[in-house]
């Protein structure tokens, strides 16, 4: 059950980067290997120490629960328990299962004689979650500027993180972090759509070759980036996303205090207007 | 190190530009016979061009010429037509839409909101003419529609923000000003008058979905260009005779979350986070003000809304003697 | 080639990085925090960009104490003063030539030297009004001032008119015409903080009881069509940008965001404010408002369209969430700190006017609420 028709051959030994043999097995579907133990160890700790901290707050709704870091008057020390220190301890487990789980990629990459690109691209992802829970918090002295976890108090994070600059859409950063996702979720949609339209046709017809697909976006704006340039783009526009997205927080704060409107005072005092 | 993961092209080739093959019912024929560009062939095709006008083509570059054309006149007109304050200040600049007082008046004059009106009809007509171009390229290829559709998800939120949302309120006002940080601030307002849009559900799906399709692209992107050694974006051709590219990009995932799309498969996912995204979005805004006045309230009766320590505080306001 | 196009490329990426960090803040960051923890509510200031207090002249000379002859009875034409005694009245004078008038002109500012008791200058009449407003802010408006209540200075800071003032906005300079028309927003002015939102706030909330309150307290619509509109809710905030601006503060200092209109997420601050706006309302109406016709018609006091310069939240704070730092002048202005009984013929000395209290208020207390 656990394997594919084609898998069997695929199951070699080999390509680990730690621990050599002694962790290079599956279970089920998954590839364990060294990162993988560390992964699933991590990974648990941190959800069991959320599960109990969420045991100690008032409530078992999901909406609701919410583990906060510390006061900022704990600086960059540890908290007690219960005043964020859970907190703390959940941050480091989930670095360390996301660090491992990039590393568990890596594995499985050098096995299967790939290329490193989803880990690659995974670390962008970490890189942003580290900007918020560690980068800024470190820059501005204190862990009590990450944000807690909750499904809906995290969100009240961002809205009041957000309000201190007075109008956060003004964050040059995150103008270009949201022009990124919005271009790349209509990238995502084009390049679905046009493989999709290509190899379920009209009614009646034969599935249509790249050179269809091409045709298309040639006829319709000019120019077709083609099979493999779209997933060049969609990779790029994607990271490009993540990142600016860990950068438009990182500079909120440690970089600039005020209203990001009156940021972009610099441009209208350029001395070309005179 | 960069080309060496496949992130350009290190040999380009060159032939017979590629003229596509022959379109069926169409009006007109393609237009020029395209030409290379070295750097663009870095990265992807380098080929550009020919390209097919039609014309429902230009009827749509026609309308968005014209939403451009006024909404960069009223904006160049607010400064006086002074060029060097109408660059400076542009990304200030707006269009706004006609006031509460207009109600959803379909005569509102030019200069009180009028002009917006006739560019987001302009801008509108362009979209839909879009549509149907992209339908009707689709079918003369022979090819199936889904990039039309996508587009259309697209559209309905455009029009949501911009014309139903506004008629079932009754009022222009609700609109969307065009500028680069007007519309911000109408986000932001928006957000604040209906008690914050963080608790409107559909709000909270269409951020996932956009964040889902970033997700998305960057795993599929990335899985396509690490099997590109065996092939792997030649896509079609894996999909209706899967190949050992295939077989890599889908083990890589089985092995490492225990569950693998198919080489078609992924696109449909792709294709409906992306889709889902516009449409969830444009449900939360249709629902905000005509269902739901305040979504902070709404969270707070439905139990979603997280409790903080009070602060004790009063509405001054309720106060004894008090002043206005 | 090669390395012509890396060296290309090194320079755009250090260009690109260069004009998104201009005018950045590299230095030092002080923070409070404002709220439960992680909910992110944080004042985070660059401490060299941070507005400090300006030197505060001294006093001219040391308070004399009361009692004597009231300036009533010693000078005529004494309307609001008359029952302050004449030592502690000339003071006072020293001190508002000191806060207003310009140094070259000293008394002769509002006086006619010839004759000092003359209301020819215009100026003279409306300090009267403007004593008169100081008092009532002191007494009457204690909510918002507390204890460390203003003086003139608070606001003029040396000049004949407060540097921070407005006006009615002009509007379309061509009715009917898109020509020069900003729709009173997208004006880049630092009233809004530089952003895009509308600066009608001004008039609609600090002169006119427009309701300030967009959200509705019920979480569905009412149908009633007496809900505000989304460009209300821009004209609302942008009052609130000018308001944190003018404080160095940002929007946590009062609200909780996630639901700006719940005051039991609120701070303290925000009564205070909310007491400010009425104040501020209650100056521009009352006090300023009815020198409309004692005003001369120049454009050093008079905007556009003719009505007199009015005061906002900058004209006091002027970047400080605390005007002046917090430091209070009262105690050397002991009669600016409410009215004082009018000097009649032949009455008993009036009770002195409650003494002013100096505090130094912590309006920004750094520990936080604990679960």
């Amino acid at each position: 059950m656990a394997l594919l028709s084609f898998e069997r051959k695929y199951r070699v030994r080999g390509g680990t980067l730690i621990g050599g043999d002694l962790f290079d097995f599956w279970v089920g579907p998954f590839y364990v290997g060294f990162f993988g133990v560390t992964t699933a160890i991590s990974a648990l700790l941190g959800t069991l120490l959320i599960v109990y901290a969420a045991s100690l707050g008032p409530t078992w709704n999901i909406w609701l629960i919410s583990i906060a870091p510390p006061d900022i008057s704990y600086g960059l020390a540890l908290a007690p328990l219960r005043e964020g220190g859970f907190w703390q301890v959940i941050t480091i487990c989930a670095i360390v299962a996301f660090v491992s789980w990039a590393l568990r990629e890596v594995e499985i990459c050098r096995k299967l004689g790939i290329g490193y690109h989803v880990p690659f691209a995974y670390g962008f992802a970490i890189f942003a979650y580290i900007s918020l829970e560690v980068i800024r918090p470190f820059l501005l002295g204190a862990w009590g500027f990450g944000f807690p976890y909750g499904i809906f108090s995290h969100l009240d994070w961002v809205s009041n993180t957000g309000y201190q600059y007075l109008h956060f859409h003004y964050n040059p950063a995150h103008m270009i972090a949201v022009s990124f996702f919005f271009v790349t979720g209509g990238a995502l949609a084009f390049h679905g759509a046009l493989v999709l339209s290509s190899v379920n046709p009209a009614p009646g017809e034969a599935v249509k070759s790249p050179e269809y697909e091409d045709s298309f976006f040639r006829d319709t704006i000019g120019y077709s980036v083609g099979t493999l340039g779209i997933h060049r783009l969609g990779l790029f526009c994607a990271l490009s996303a993540g990142f600016w997205s860990a950068i438009c927080i990182i500079i909120s704060g440690p970089l600039w205090t005020r209203g990001w409107p009156e940021w972009w005072s610099w441009w209208l005092n350029l001395p070309i207007w005179s | 190190m960069a080309r060496y993961q496949n992130m350009f092209t290190q040999v380009q080739l060159r032939g017979p530009l590629e003229a596509g093959p022959p379109l069926r019912d169409a009006t007109f024929t393609r237009t020029g016979t395209g030409f290379y560009n070295y750097w663009l062939g870095k990265f992807g095709n380098a080929q550009i061009g020919p390209v097919y006008l039609g014309t429902l083509g230009m009827a749509s570059l026609m309308f968005a010429f014209l939403a451009f054309e006024i909404i960069g006149l009223n904006m160049f007109a607010s400064v006086n037509w002074n060029p060097v304050q109408f660059v400076r200040q542009l990304p200030w600049l707006a269009l706004e839409p006609p006031g509460p007082e207009y109600g959803f008046s379909l005569f509102v004059p030019l200069a009180k909101g009028g002009w917006w009106m006739f560019a987001g009809f302009c801008m509108t007509t362009s979209l839909i003419l879009w549509f149907l171009r992209t339908y009707r390229r689709a079918r003369s290829l022979g090819m199936g529609t889904h990039v039309a559709w996508a587009f259309a998800a697209g559209i309905f939120l455009i029009i949501t923000l911009g014309f139903i949302r506004p008629m079932l309120m009754g009022s222009w006002a609700e609109a969307v000003p065009f500028g680069i940080f007007p519309h911000l601030d109408w986000t932001a307002a928006f957000s604040i008058r209906y008690g914050n849009l963080f608790y409107n559900p559909f709000h909270c799906l269409s951020i996932a979905f956009l964040y889902g399709s970033t997700l998305l692209f960057a795993m599929h992107g990335a899985t396509i260009l690490a099997v590109g050694r065996y092939g792997g974006e030649r896509e079609i051709e894996q999909i209706t005779d899967r190949g050992t590219a295939s077989e890599r990009a889908a083990l890589f995932w089985r092995w490492t979350m225990g569950f693998n799309a198919t080489m078609e498969s992924i696109h449909r996912w792709a294709w409906w986070f992306a889709v889902l995204t516009p449409l969830t979005g444009g449900i939360g805004i249709l629902l905000t003000g005509t269902v739901v006045d305040n979504w902070y309230l709404w969270a707070v009766t439905h139990h979603y809304a997280p409790g903080y320590p009070s602060t004790g505080v009063i509405d001054p306001a309720t106060l004894p003697g008090a002043p206005k | 080639m090669k390395r012509f196009t890396q060296r290309t490329a090194l320079v755009a990426v250090g260009g690109l990085g260069l004009a998104l960090l201009a005018g950045c803040e590299i230095g030092p960051k002080q923070s409070t925090q404002t709220g439960y923890r992680g909910t992110g509510a944080d004042q985070i200031v660059d401490v060299k960009h941070a507005v400090k207090t300006a030197a505060i002249p001294p006093e001219p000379y040391p308070l004399p104490p009361d009692g004597g002859q009231k300036a009533g009875e010693a000078y005529q034409n004494v309307k609001v003063l008359s029952g302050v005694s004449t030592e502690r009245f000339n003071h006072l004078m020293a001190e508002i030539s000191q806060w207003v008038a310009p140094p070259e002109q000293g008394c002769a500012y509002c006086h006619n030297p010839e004759n000092m008791a003359s209301d020819e200058k215009y100026t003279k009449v409306v300090a009267r009004r403007m004593i008169q407003m100081t008092q009532q802010i002191n007494s009457t408006w204690s909510p918002h001032v507390q204890k460390v209540g203003v003086t003139c200075y608070t606001c003029h800071r040396g000049n004949g008119v407060p540097q921070y003032k407005w006006a009615l906005p002009a509007g379309a300079p061509h009715p009917g015409s898109i020509r020069g028309d900003r729709h009173n927003q997208n004006e880049l002015s630092a009233d809004a903080a530089y952003s895009d939102l509308p600066t009608t706030g001004f008039a609609d909330y600090l002169l006119d009881a427009k309701t300030i309150r967009v959200n509705t307290t019920q979480a569905l619509p009412k149908y009633d069509g007496k809900g505000a509109s989304v460009q209300t809710a821009e004209e609302s905030y942008g009052l609130m940008m000018h308001m944190s601006k003018s404080l160095g503060v940002n929007c946590t200092f009062c609200h909780n965001t996630r639901a700006f209109a719940a005051w039991n997420l609120s701070r303290p601050q925000r009564v205070t404010a909310w007491y400010g706006i009425r104040m501020v309302r209650d100056v521009n109406n009352a006090y300023i408002g009815s020198l409309q016709s004692v005003f001369p018609d120049n454009h050093d006091r008079k905007g556009p369209h003719g009505d007199p310069y009015k005061v906002n939240c900058m004209t006091c704070h002027q970047g400080q969430n605390l005007p002046l730092g917090g430091v209070s002048l009262m105690a050397q202005a002991p009669a600016l700190w409410g009215s004082v009984a009018a000097y009649t013929k032949g009455a008993a000395a009036p009770a002195a006017a409650p003494g002013p209290v100096p505090v130094a208020l912590n309006a920004m207390p750094a520990t936080a609420a604990k679960p």
